[in-house]
């Protein structure tokens, strides 16, 4: 009696991206959601006019695939990470292999060299990363695991919409008068946003509108805008919304903007969602949230996180050379705004590498977090587990020692504002652990 | 404006015809009085006003256009018998066009008035007399994974397979002439959803062994060929639950779900019970289902208050028996009944069905032995159509009816059924979360940009390469604004355009000279405008 295939989804990871196959969505819950699905089960809401002035954006970025932490932020004085991974390490930061050696953040973990963009933020104070975190769910399942963190609780069939849409759903928007709230970089809107009011999934900013001639988009604007004005609801208020959205975007230079300090993005997906949100947020039209995706972080074979080429190096150099760049713009940048970025990942990998030079899906993991208000500058831990075989989840992987909601509500409370955390994360009573500031 | 007024903007319409003689009813009192005591809110009157004219509009669609002005539709009492060809006004024929197919064409509603009610609706019904074998043969040229067993299916790369799934089910729900089948195959593939990503191949066979299989059939054998899909043990992890080590995803969503509902009368225990008596249940080889008795708990259970009794494990494949007995309780069950009822009434009539509504179609499941032909004709209704207000198209809905009202030439759907799709929200068989694409209104407004742009690249499609070609020459032969609308309104709206709308589109068409681009914007706006995102 045989299962069949597991259900890790892994296969279709290595020889073709489902994600990039189904056109350029990485957020496949595919929702647009109008403002006014608040949840039946949802407690009793506090709307706090305090901290609106003091809030951050929200830039939150899910690396999706299940990164590899341990190579993103490499607990090199571990011996067990160099005899779990023989060919895959990166070298210790005191290593002789100058070219490709770790930059140590102390005196236990490193970045690798690939993610060295990241380390004017991080020795500004401003990039945390939080160690040996993620869901305490033990799925290995990335559809599952995904979901999971995307809605802020596990196995609950009846939260359908996203922590951070809750967020929004329960705060008073930043600007009352604001057409757009939260965008999705994605065809579809990703999970984490669904639920959040004046929120909608666009691809490309700099592109966003009308379809068809350009010739007679105005005339077919004014005849729609005239078509639903006496529509019924709630036609008439998502069309209104979608309509001044258009025309917001159209007052924002995006294609033009010049970033400040000489900052240069990377021309690739997170890049370019990264550029587009610095210009929006500098616009100062009323963004609180965005959403990025960035895929390619299932790295069963090949991985090479040491080597400049290899498949995950290159994942992670386009990675840090965007968030650097979105640092010496906008965080270390003279915009009075202040914006929040959070990366995380449906779960980290095995602690050992597999027969075919790369790792299987894992349990704990990294996040890093980025912003004026972070308190950064160092890797936060709690209990770190180590990396002996019998310290190890299933004797194979790190464990989890920090609920990733820790961090999330956090952050939702000090630096967005929101006194509604059990909405946020229902039936969770957070721990704060001090990574902000 | 919340959910459950807006589904009854039909019945505000009525309200306002009615109630103008009888004085102002509970909900206009309540409406005015809130008004009187918020005077800061002056908008908010007028808003409601005119969202209601503009669902008289719409909810007046189907009606002759010299209906259309009518604010009041008959009342019950003069309807004459229904049942009897001719017997049913044309208004309420319309309506079960519009409810039974994915888009009224003007041919459809012609074979609907020839046939007159009850017949047309035991044509749509009786499926399998039907021919469709110009579907049937696009299907098996373009789609020849649908067919394959399980060990192929397995070899197959996962691209070819879902893209393949994705076209016949686009296909077929557009041009498939047993249109109420496709219908039913449409809301059976949300109640027992299935991701695609999360199963792969199996899903394929789930589609043509499970859900194709019995969509007009009866529901009890429905869901035990649901619980014997390999698809769905993998789906729900059934296949992962064994011996004492079991997981409660399957034996939970069963109730929920797919019999009981959510509030349907069980309890943790018995998810935890149900659990263990399902242990087993998973699958062989490629695409088998499998009962694997060194995987099952012997030890006694309790599910629903009756008992089963330990066993040995000697017993070995004859404990699945275990299995079939609590499926067959569920069926048994009243609050299955009543919970397929008032599914199958929100997908077929309306949002908001009444109780006694439910309890009618639950009898009918009770009595035929939960008959789905059956309980469909206790919904579809003369009396209950004329009552029922408009539901708005879910984005695959609108697609495949833009699809109807257009028709293209079509080589393949491979752009239509895939990125399209993705851009309106609802990829096929990508729903996270087993209880389907939602059947309401509030979670699709948010895709009306996304329904305008699909709109544009469906009519501007003009290559006569190209995957679907849109053939405009013949309404820009009609040469005048006047002529080409009367023809557009044919295509779109089966010759039943609110007359509102008559004028916009023909007023696009006057503003510039008559061209093939301006005929495929003015078709574009058609299928853009507020009337057809309803049915």
């Amino acid at each position: 009696m045989t299962m069949h295939d597991e259900d890790c989804g892994c296969d279709e990871y290595n020889e073709l991206s489902r994600r990039q196959f189904i056109a350029d969505s990485a957020g496949m819950s595919g929702l647009a959601m109008f403002a006014s699905v608040f949840p039946s089960w949802l407690p009793k809401v506090v709307l706090s006019e305090s901290y609106v002035a003091d809030r951050d954006v929200i830039i939150s970025i899910f690396l999706r695939g299940g990164a590899d932490g341990l190579s993103m932020c490499v607990p090199f004085g571990d011996t067990n990470y160099y005899t779990g991974r023989p060919t895959i390490a990166i070298p210790r930061p005191d290593s002789t292999a100058t070219a490709t050696r770790g930059i140590a953040l102390d005196d236990f973990f490193a970045l690798p060299r690939a993610m060295q963009a990241l380390v004017p933020a991080y020795q500004a104070g401003q990039l945390l990363v939080v160690h040996a975190t993620g869901s305490v769910d033990p799925t290995r399942s990335h559809f599952d695991a995904q979901k999971f963190i995307e809605v802020g609780k596990p196995r609950d069939p009846n939260i359908v919409t996203g922590w951070l849409g809750r967020h929004l759903a329960t705060v008073p928007p930043m600007r009352t008068d604001a057409p757009l709230r939260a965008l999705g970089f994605a065809s579809g809107l990703q999970k984490t946003l669904v639920g959040g009011p004046k929120t909608l999934p666009i691809s490309d900013p700099a592109t966003f509108g009308i379809s068809g001639a350009t010739a007679t988009r105005t005339e077919r604007t004014n005849w729609l805008k005239s078509e639903y004005g006496p529509a019924p609801e709630p036609l008439r208020s998502s069309s209104l919304d979608a309509l001044n959205t258009i025309e917001l975007l159209r007052l924002v230079n995006i294609t033009g903007y010049a970033p400040a300090n000489g900052a240069v993005y990377p021309n690739n997906g997170v890049g370019r969602a990264l550029r587009s949100a610095a210009a929006l947020i500098k616009a100062d039209i009323g963004i609180e949230a965005a959403q990025v995706d960035v895929g390619g972080w299932d790295t069963h074979a090949t991985q090479d996180p040491v080597n400049p080429g290899g498949a995950m190096y290159n994942n992670m150099l386009n990675l840090a050379n965007a968030l650097g760049a979105f640092h010496a713009d906008v965080i270390a940048g003279p915009t009075t705004t202040n914006v929040t970025v959070v990366l995380i990942s449906e779960f980290g990998r095995n602690v050992r590498e597999n027969s075919a030079r790369g790792t299987d899906h894992g349990r704990g993991n990294c996040m890093f977090l980025m912003g004026r208000n972070i308190s950064g500058g160092r890797v936060y831990t709690f209990n770190w587990p180590g990396l002996a075989m019998e310290n190890l989840q299933d004797r194979q992987d790190l464990k989890v020692t920090l609920d990733h909601r820790d961090v999330l509500a956090e952050i939702v409370k000090n630096r967005l504002g929101n006194q509604n955390l059990d909405v946020v994360f229902p039936g969770y009573v957070p721990t704060m652990r001090g990574v902000t500031k | 404006m919340s959910r459950s007024r807006v589904g009854g903007a039909e019945s505000d319409v009525e309200t306002l015809a009615v109630e103008q003689q009888d004085g102002a009813s509970q909900l206009e009192a309540q409406e005015v009085a809130s008004e009187a005591a918020q005077p800061e809110r002056p908008s908010r009157r007028r808003f409601f006003l005119g969202a209601v004219a503009a669902a008289a509009g719409a909810a007046l669609l189907p009606a002759r256009k010299a209906q259309a002005q009518r604010i009041s539709r008959p009342r019950p009492g003069i309807m004459t018998r229904p049942g009897a060809p001719g017997a049913v006004s044309e208004d309420v024929l319309v309506r079960l066009v519009n409810r039974v197919t994915s888009g009224a064409t003007e041919e459809e509603v012609k074979r609907a008035k020839s046939m007159g009610f009850s017949r047309y609706l035991e044509y749509q019904l009786k499926y399998t007399s039907i021919g469709d074998s110009a579907t049937d043969t696009w299907v098996a040229t373009n789609c020849p994974t649908l067919a394959m067993d399980g060990p192929t299916l397995y070899a197959t790369e996962y691209g070819t397979l879902v893209t393949q799934l994705w076209n016949a089910t686009t296909y077929r729900s557009a041009f498939s002439k047993r249109q109420l089948y496709e219908r039913m195959v449409e809301f059976w593939t949300d109640h027992f959803s299935i991701n695609y990503e999360k199963v792969g191949y199996l899903k394929t066979l789930d589609d043509r062994e499970v859900i194709r299989k019995h969509a007009l059939g009866k529901f009890p054998t429905l869901l035990k060929a649901s619980a014997h899909s390999p698809a769905m043990l993998e789906y729900l992890d059934n296949t992962r639950s064994r011996g004492r080590n079991t997981n409660q995803n399957y034996a939970r969503e069963i109730m929920e779900l797919h019999t009981l509902g959510v509030d349907g009368g069980y309890t943790q225990q018995d998810v935890a019970e149900l659990s263990r008596i399902l242990t087993g249940w998973t699958i062989q080889g490629r695409g088998n289902f499998a009962f694997d008795p060194t995987g099952h708990d012997f030890t006694a259970k309790t599910f629903l208050g009756e008992t089963f009794p330990a066993q040995a494990s000697s017993v070995g494949a004859a404990a699945i028996q275990e299995g079939e007995r609590a499926i067959d309780m569920l069926l048994a069950h009243p609050n299955t009944a009543k919970y397929i009822s008032m599914k199958m009434l929100r997908w077929l009539l309306r949002y908001d069905p009444s109780q006694s509504q439910i309890d009618a179609i639950a009898q009918v499941y009770t009595k035929t032995g939960g008959d789905i032909p059956s309980m469909i004709r206790a919904i579809l209704t003369p009396a209950n159509l004329r009552e029922a207000p408009l539901k708005m198209k879910r984005p695959y809905h609108f697609l495949v009816s833009s699809l109807r009202a257009v028709n293209p030439t079509v080589r393949t759907l491979a752009q239509v059924s895939n990125r399209q799709l993705l851009l309106l929200g609802q990829q096929l068989f990508y729903w996270d979360d087993p209880d389907g694409y939602p059947d309401n209104m509030d979670f699709w407004a948010g895709t009306i940009l996304a329904r305008w742009n699909f709109a544009s690249y469906l009519t501007s499609q003009a290559s006569a390469t190209g995957e679907v070609t849109f053939d405009v020459t013949p309404l820009v032969n009609l040469a005048t604004p006047v002529a080409i609308t009367g023809q557009i309104e044919k295509m779109v709206f089966a010759g039943n355009m609110p007359s509102a709308l008559e004028g916009q589109i023909s007023a696009y068409l006057s503003a510039a000279p008559v061209s093939a681009n301006r005929v495929r914007e003015a078709m574009s706006l058609a299928l853009s405008s507020n009337a057809f995102q309803w049915y």
